[in-house]
């Protein structure tokens, strides 16, 4: 294999595959990127046997061939090299990088633990790019990423009667975005897709207006622009969200979304590690407090309508920015029931997105 | 340091100095609290070798002239709310240590009190006249510096380091001295030519990192600085909450093993539920046939008082553990809680059942289970419900004593 191509292609190419690359120990394949050339065509792939991603660039070919180049020290030296064009030649054992006055000659890894990704044969599906890049950054915050309870480790992508819905939730809070006029999955159809295989998809999305989305049985493949990113699926069964969402809640509080953000924010330098913010909601409006023993408190009132009984209800309030955050339009609406039971985030005059979120009970 | 004062008092041979107060006999004798295991020993049992948690018979050997009274723990229990209530007297800030130490924040005293010193002084006196017990008493800009110079004192001995003084104090002694640095970390200190206080204090810190771990190295060169930003803390309420289970030697397989530890672990939440508490850190103890322990850790995301998640955790903590104890031999289980939350806020979890793919079956929500059990437990008593694997075990159970090991501690005690 023997090629030229300008450093920053390689650059970003390399950084893109390397995302896939295993960073614990195991297989030593697997601390690779395979790097294939044909004719001018470049495919990097890294791959922890979860994930696969594989991007394809153009460069100025000599000769064909395939080898596992060790990711990171590949990365870093492409990166560090003088811009302009940079040679790569591999031979059976080692690849020399040649950049302006630099040349370095590094060992390749032994292609044979590489994993073989076989191409998804399911039907294709499209989708927009910017629909799923809204839809994912607005729900796989609330996946969990503590891997002793993987299902939710997991965005469940499910069939709805009118489009695609994808729901997370780490037991704390609970994510659910609905994308109307898709329909990946057969009615009544639903998979687990690991959190972070969505996490690194979002990242790639900007590079195709389109999404390519195969579902296999155990594998979902998404292609977007020259990057192939292939994961495994996660097997089980998502709990049962929908009889969590409560059908009516006696007291919401609707307020102005970016000035609540910015309360919280103020607010939240007062909650200390596990110290939660209480909303003291009454008639008067809505107060946002902050007590940490020993170091000290905050208090801010903001402008709201608030139709229901006085109530206190104190959130984590990272969980709570989060969803703010993450919401659509101008207004948001607080729904609670009571103290200790789940609270329900939504956007004003947009239907396809909640977020529910349980308090932290204070005694 | 910003003008803190603080004193760490301390009875000298607490058990052994009340049993020569209540005994004329015992006076100015060699005495011995403890006959299996020495509890306490007199200065003048100490003049022999004996020391704390020796074997009987070994002390017995070192020092036959002794007397070797059984314990009371009734009198040290009283003798030490009465001193504990001499040093409340004096300031409100007052952290008891243990049975027989404390420190005491003197800081706001100065115009109230007067000097450091005198305020140890009148301590001292008091304690003698209203107790009948020997004190020593350090003092210093910080915790770590007023405990070190009572130990430095000691016996009935008054050491108050002046501001500014602390450095010309510390550097001279030996590095045993600074907390946390026993016996085998001395050795691997003296291996890197490090003998001294001053010999911490003038390493660049990097290297002491590098050869004994960040957390550490950072630790007693801090020490060794005199940094130790630690406030009195009064009204603390418990550290932790524990319970344990011993057995004889080569009764207990794996099975066995994680049966005793669910009661374990049943125990200890329902303590720490019944105290309104929640906890972060799970740590797990266990002691081997060879009388050798070890100490298994790991803090959690968030604080739960949920039986299930501690039990999963302190599994998870048995089944690393698992290849040593099938060295070694095991004689018994412990699992504590630790990193305790103050004000209880708890962030609740969404009430779904989670499904567990494995089984096939979907599991109870844990959160209501452990509240149901708690109910019936507190209408019928304690031992009216019972894990089923569980029934028909007697169970031994004795508490933990208070926990002096930080929170973040793994170790291995060989």
């Amino acid at each position: 294999m023997k090629f030229r191509c300008e450093r920053d292609v390689l650059v970003e190419a390399l950084g893109i595959a390397g995302r896939a690359v295993s960073t614990r120990g195991g297989l030593p394949g697997l601390t690779g990127i395979r790097a294939q050339l044909q004719g001018n065509q470049l495919t990097l792939t890294g791959s922890d046997l979860d994930l696969t991603i594989s991007t394809t660039v153009t460069v100025s070919g000599e000769s064909d061939g395939v080898s596992v180049i060790p990711a990171r020290l590949a990365s870093d030296i492409v990166r560090a090299v003088q811009p302009g064009a940079v040679s790569f030649a591999a031979e059976a054992e080692s690849l020399s990088i040649q950049a302006g006055r630099s040349e370095f000659s590094i060992r390749l890894i032994s292609g044979d633990d590489f994993p073989q990704i076989a191409a998804l044969d399911a039907e294709p599906v499209q989708l927009a790019s910017a629909q799923l890049a809204d839809a994912l950054k607005q729900v796989v915050l609330a996946a969990s990423s503590d891997d002793s309870r993987p299902i939710l480790t997991g965005v469940l992508m499910a069939a709805e009667a009118d489009g695609l819905r994808l729901v997370a939730t780490d037991s704390y809070r609970l994510s659910l975005r609905d994308v109307s006029q898709a329909s990946v999955l057969a009615e009544g159809q639903s998979v687990l897709i690991p959190s972070r295989a969505l996490g690194e998809l979002n990242r790639v999305l900007a590079q195709g207006d389109e999404v390519t989305l195969r579902l296999g049985t155990n594998q979902a493949s998404f292609e977007v622009g020259s990057v192939t990113l292939v994961t495994r699926l996660i097997e089980g069964d998502f709990p049962n969200y929908r009889g969590l969402i409560p059908d009516s809640h006696p007291n919401v509080l609707t307020v102005n979304r970016e000035e609540l953000l910015d309360a919280l924010r103020r607010v939240k330098l007062l909650a200390r590690e596990s110290t939660p913010i209480r909303i003291e909601m009454s008639d008067d409006g809505m107060e946002l407090v902050a007590i940490t023993q020993d170091v000290g408190t905050a208090r801010e009132s903001l402008e709201s309508s608030y139709a229901g009984s006085n109530l206190t209800v104190a959130f984590n309030p990272q969980y709570l920015l989060e969803g703010v955050e993450v919401a659509p339009g101008e207004e948001i609406t607080l729904s609670t029931i009571d103290e200790l039971k789940p609270a329900l985030v939504r956007a004003v005059g947009f239907e396809g997105f909640l977020y529910l979120l349980m308090p932290v009970r204070v005694s | 340091m910003s003008g803190r004062r603080i004193l760490h008092a301390d009875l000298d041979a607490f058990y052994a100095s009340v049993e020569q107060r209540d005994n004329p006999r015992l006076r100015s004798r060699p005495v011995i609290v403890g006959a299996g295991v020495v509890l306490a020993a007199s200065y003048e049992a100490r003049r022999f070798g004996v020391r704390t948690a020796m074997g009987g018979r070994q002390a017995q050997a070192l020092c036959p002239a002794a007397v070797v009274v059984p314990p009371r723990m009734t009198a040290y229990s009283e003798a030490s709310q009465a001193v504990m209530d001499i040093f409340r007297d004096t300031s409100p800030e007052v952290e008891p240590l243990s049975i027989d130490e404390a420190f005491i924040d003197v800081s706001g005293l100065r115009r109230v009190a007067g000097p450091d010193t005198a305020i140890a002084r009148r301590l001292q006196q008091r304690v003698a006249t209203e107790v009948g017990l020997p004190l020593s008493v350090g003092g210093g800009s910080t915790k770590f510096l007023a405990k070190v110079a009572s130990g430095v004192s000691k016996p009935k001995g008054l050491l108050v380091v002046p501001d500014g003084g602390e450095l010309d104090f510390l550097r001279p002694l030996p590095v045993g001295r600074l907390w946390g640095v026993g016996p085998k970390a001395q050795e691997r200190l003296a291996a890197l030519g490090i003998h001294t206080v001053a010999d911490v204090a003038d390493v660049d810190r990097a290297h002491l990192e590098r050869h004994l771990g960040k957390a550490w190295g950072h630790h007693i060169w801090a020490l060794a600085h005199n940094l130790d930003p630690r406030p009195v803390e009064t009204g603390r309420r418990r550290r932790s909450v524990g319970s344990q289970h011993s057995f004889r030697a080569g009764t207990v397989d794996r099975a066995g093993a994680e049966e005793i530890l669910l009661g374990v672990v049943d125990r200890v939440t329902s303590r720490l539920r019944k105290g309104e508490r929640v906890a972060r850190t799970v740590v797990l103890r266990l002691r081997f046939a060879d009388f050798t322990g070890a100490t298994r850790s790991r803090t959690l995301p968030e604080a739960t008082d949920t039986t299930a998640v501690v039990l999963a955790t302190a599994r998870d903590l048995l089944a690393e553990a698992w290849p040593l104890i099938e060295q070694r031999g095991l004689t018994k289980v412990g699992v504590a809680v630790m990193n305790l939350d103050t004000d209880g806020a708890l962030q609740l979890s969404l009430p779904f059942a989670v499904p567990t793919a494995a089984r096939g079956r979907t599991e109870q929500n844990p959160v209501q289970l452990d509240a149901a059990v708690d109910q019936i437990r507190q209408r019928f008593g304690s031992g009216s419900l019972v894990r089923t694997t569980l029934v028909g075990q007697e169970p031994i159970e004795m508490p933990l004593l208070p926990d002096p090991v930080p929170a973040d501690a793994t170790s291995d005690r060989g």
